[in-house]
């Protein structure tokens, strides 16, 4: 898949490379110039979710933890089920580039049934030097879990961004 | 696929066998090049590849990024841009703005710049952000394993993008650095090597570290890509490394901070240093 990504890249620049050079048609010479230039890139793929999985709130508020490696610490007071995982991104790029990561300390949840909860987000590194093979980064949280949290799905959006210096 | 298992390992094939994810990986992407330096004589284009499985929407749009003494990027709200930092979301121009893409599909941004007259002499920055616009709430199917009555279930959803510099000088200018200390430290992820970067004059710096041992060809670290913007005078390098490779850092190291390959790899500035 980031082959092919890669491939896209460079025809696209290719593409943009001969249309500069268009006018060179004009020119009597009957020599042809075939150029390309290779980009340097960077992918941000998205590959596990934030999964805080399924929460039964009790009479008291309480947390749920997930680490950036995922592994869930449920509150005193709580009942969790299901699967816990962290989110992770993958990132590729340039063999030994730096690249500076990070996104929105914390995130608001609205409830389909009303009630909102919210989110701290910790992010596993604040940058990664990737390697042949690229680099990822891991995204867990800490929920806060009012006392007899209205039941519902409950969704919110956070932002995560790679960025190159 | 591969680097995803191995870094996962055996929880996430579990994972991946049995949990259908909801609208994974739409949004994914490509950006290239990683960094644009313009003088205003002329503009340049980005390639945005949408390398996700399913159409995207994005968005691409400029924001302002100060740097910290840390290394890191700090995301400036635009109530907050100083007059020159407001100079540099006006002179930069590019389109499209939004774009949707079927899986695959490149799109070239054109991006131009337009220098007032009597712009002042002087090196201006924006970070042109690159993300997907994400789709409405998707409806959440009602999991029979929830237990009626009390439970909650949760869907946090990302909104993730890539970030590069596009930077315009104006102007004669000039910029140097100067290495600092180098130490190994304990970061809460493990061990870091880090070091300290000194920036002197009217431009930013930027160029790739190398670490290697007196007599030893081959490097024992590589970084790429280091920068030191105007806004700081000194910034801290902290990257981390692997454990063994800390253990190996340590004692008299040459650190040498060289132009981009791309305009010829000078050196910046080299030196010796015992890390401790």
């Amino acid at each position: 898949m980031r082959k092919f990504g890669m491939k896209r890249a460079v025809v696209g620049a290719a593409i943009a490379a001969l249309a500069l050079n268009a006018p060179a048609a004009h020119a009597a010479s009957a020599t042809a110039t075939a150029t390309a230039k290779i980009l340097r890139q960077i992918t941000l793929t998205n590959t596990s979710a934030l999964q805080y999985a399924t929460i039964i709130s009790g009479a008291t508020a309480s947390t749920v933890q997930v680490s950036t490696a995922g592994a869930r610490i449920c509150g005193a007071g709580l009942t969790c089920t299901g699967t816990t995982t962290a989110a992770n991104f993958d990132v590729q790029g340039t063999d030994g580039a730096v690249v500076l990561v990070g996104g929105d300390p914390s995130v608001t949840l609205n409830g389909s049934l009303g009630g909102t909860m919210t989110s701290s987000l910790t992010y596993s590194v604040p940058n990664i030097t990737l390697g042949a093979t690229g680099g990822n980064f891991q995204v867990g949280g800490t929920l806060s879990v009012g006392a007899n949290q209205t039941a519902g799905d409950y969704t919110g959006t956070f932002n995560v961004t790679a960025n190159y210096q | 696929m591969l680097r995803f298992f191995k870094g996962f390992g055996l929880l996430s094939v579990f994972l991946l066998g049995s949990v259908a994810t909801p609208a994974q990986s739409a949004g994914d992407l490509l950006v290239a090049p990683t960094r644009v330096v313009l003088d205003g004589s002329r503009g340049t284009e980005v390639v945005l590849n949408n390398i996700g499985s399913e159409p995207a929407t994005y968005r691409i749009s400029l924001e302002i990024k100060r740097m910290t003494a840390a290394g890191g990027l700090d995301e400036i709200a635009e109530a907050d841009v100083t007059p020159a930092e407001r100079l540099a979301l006006d002179m930069i121009a590019f389109s499209p703005r939004r774009v949707t893409l079927p899986p695959n599909q490149p799109q070239v941004i054109r991006v131009g710049v337009r220098i007032p007259e009597g712009t002042p002499p002087g090196e201006y920055r924006a970070h042109m952000l690159f993300r997907a616009v994400p789709d409405a709430a998707p409806v959440v199917a009602a999991d029979p394993a929830k237990p009626a009555g009390n439970g909650v279930s949760i869907a946090l959803i990302p909104i993730y993008g890539i970030t590069i510099p596009v930077i315009i000088r104006v102007g004669d200018l000039g910029a140097e650095a100067t290495i600092g200390d180098a130490w190994v430290g304990d970061t809460p992820d493990g061990p870091a090597f880090n070091f300290g970067l000194t920036r002197t004059g009217n431009r930013s710096v930027y160029g790739d570290i190398e670490v290697t041992r007196p007599g030893v060809s081959e490097p024992l670290l590589v970084a790429r890509g280091i920068a030191v913007y105007p806004e700081v005078g000194a910034r801290e390098v902290s990257l981390r490394v692997p454990p063994e490779l800390a253990a190996r850092l340590k004692g008299p190291v040459r650190i040498r901070y060289s132009e981009d390959r791309d305009i010829g790899g000078g050196t910046i500035d080299e030196a010796e240093r015992v890390v401790k």
